[in-house]
């Protein structure tokens, strides 16, 4: 692991190939149809009380599937951040009661009841969309994730995301053991710009040209092993269940109503 | 580093799927052109398989410089890919990134236009300033920012074009907001440009061959 806030890739991988759970044997399918409709429904409404729903529910699913909840809330660290750095400049004068000013001179800043709402609302809509990517990449086998990259985007797209996704754990690999010698011999503490930075752009120069040389090598096996630029995963992915399907048009059904109660969310004019 | 760092249910579903189908038009050319050289080039697969998991995995690398930055990389992905599979590169990593809460899933057709600026300017400014910059270091160092300025002004203009929903800011001041993000992100490309520039000088220095350099 490199960073605390960074969710972790290795432990994701590992939860969804450990997990026995009724959320990692629903099919991926399934999930993935899911996880559209939430983006969908988040892009749709802005009515708090839908979002804090089903921010709850997809919390309560989190912990029926025994995710790590201690590990996804420290890695809320920066969706928040985002939203903070870029909503948070925006949300001042909004119109609404307003709760503080900052006099600043020239101009005024103004806090009110309708930007704390606002912030309030994007950071539920975003933290929505990360547990429920975390939640379904926590539940879904490495190689159903890997067999839907095969069937779903085209050739060569598939094949760098299929390599990419495997060289990625090298990687990481890679470039926490090089971190991990440079912080043994004192790299860690914090000296001038410019010693600093010719280290860890030797760092990343190191990786990448390591990384070249993998792939030469990682090529020139697998063309002797056959490889054309064709690699298809056959794993059977599970279809939905009649569960399943009802859960989708649950969701469906669920975006149409909002759409339908309020087509301006859309954005059409 | 040049990315909107918004989650979903920023812009309005109209601008996700605008931004979506923009992005997606260009992935298709980048295919398009893969593809028209008939037979499907392993060698070039391969590495860009590794680029996208290098700048993926360097990114979470947090650089002890002024309390902590974290480099996106696309300007370099662009000097040593290319611009066709830097395409494909960056579209591979927005959805990584949106699977871990970098950037929400409907926003991931706005980020690849705002890389995909990055690493066409960096890689045209790189390989057209050949000639006039021999220097590596201040080659890549001038392309990088190049291509995160560029980065920020679509990036601006986006958000300009799309507004945030629930914002009710004029234009202007919504101009003026992010203003102040670009100063920073600006301040963050100087660090980044540098630092790119000491990479590809060191790759430059070892393995020239991966720049379409001769060793000097």
């Amino acid at each position: 692991m490199i960073a605390e806030h960074i969710p972790d890739l290795d432990l994701i991988t590992s939860c969804a190939e450990r997990q026995d759970s009724v959320f990692s044997r629903a099919s991926p399918w399934t999930k993935l149809i899911l996880l559209i409709l939430i983006v969908l429904t988040i892009t749709l409404t802005s009515n708090l009380f839908i979002l804090s729903a089903l921010y709850a529910l997809i919390l309560l699913c989190c912990i029926a599937a025994g995710l790590p909840m201690k590990k996804i809330i420290a890695w809320y660290a920066m969706p928040v951040i985002f939203v903070l750095s870029l909503v948070g400049i925006l949300v001042w004068t909004e119109p609404g009661v307003p709760l503080f000013t900052i006099p600043l001179g020239v101009f005024d800043l103004t806090l009110t009841d309708q930007g704390v709402i606002l912030v309030v609302t994007l950071l539920i809509k975003a933290l929505i969309s990360v547990t429920f990517s975390l939640f379904f990449l926590m539940t879904t086998k490495y190689a159903h994730f890997s067999a839907m990259v095969s069937r779903l985007f085209p050739s060569p797209l598939d094949q760098v995301f299929l390599l990419a996704y495997r060289f990625l754990f090298l990687t990481l690999a890679m470039a926490a053991s090089l971190l991990k010698a440079v912080r043994s011999r004192g790299g860690g503490l914090i000296r001038s710009i410019q010693v600093q930075g010719r280290l860890f752009a030797g760092i990343f120069g190191l990786v990448f040209i390591r990384s070249f040389e993998r792939a030469e090598r990682v090529e020139k096996a697998m063309v002797a092993r056959g490889y054309n630029g064709s690699l298809s995963a056959n794993t059977k992915i599970p279809g939905p269940g009649i569960a399943g399907y009802f859960l989708i048009c649950a969701g469906c059904s669920a975006v149409l109503l909002i759409l339908w109660i309020s087509p301006h969310a859309a954005g059409w004019w | 580093m040049a990315h909107i760092h918004l989650e979903d249910g920023a812009f309005s579903l109209t601008w996700v799927l605008v931004w979506w189908l923009l992005a997606l038009v260009c992935i298709g050319i980048a295919l398009w052109i893969l593809r028209s050289k008939g037979h499907k080039d392993t060698g070039r697969i391969t590495i860009a398989a590794f680029v996208t998991a290098t700048a993926f995995a360097l990114f979470q690398v947090n650089i002890p410089l002024f309390g902590g930055v974290h480099l996106n990389l696309t300007p370099l992905v662009g000097i040593l890919a290319g611009p066709v599979l830097g395409s494909l590169v960056v579209l591979v990593i927005n959805i990584l990134s949106a699977a871990i809460g970098h950037g929400g899933w409907g926003l991931v057709g706005a980020n690849v236009l705002v890389n995909l600026a990055e690493v066409l300017v960096a890689w045209a400014v790189f390989r057209g300033s050949h000639t006039f910059i021999p220097d590596l270091f201040s080659r890549a160092g001038i392309a990088t920012f190049a291509g995160l300025f560029c980065g920020n002004l679509i990036m601006i203009g986006i958000i300009l074009i799309s507004g945030v929903q629930g914002v009710t800011q004029s234009p202007g001041q919504v101009l003026a907001g992010l203003s102040l993000i670009v100063a920073v992100n600006m301040g963050v490309a100087v660090i980044e440009a540098i630092i790119s520039g000491l990479i590809v000088r060191y790759i430059g220095n070892a393995r020239p061959d991966l720049l379409g350099e001769q060793k000097q």
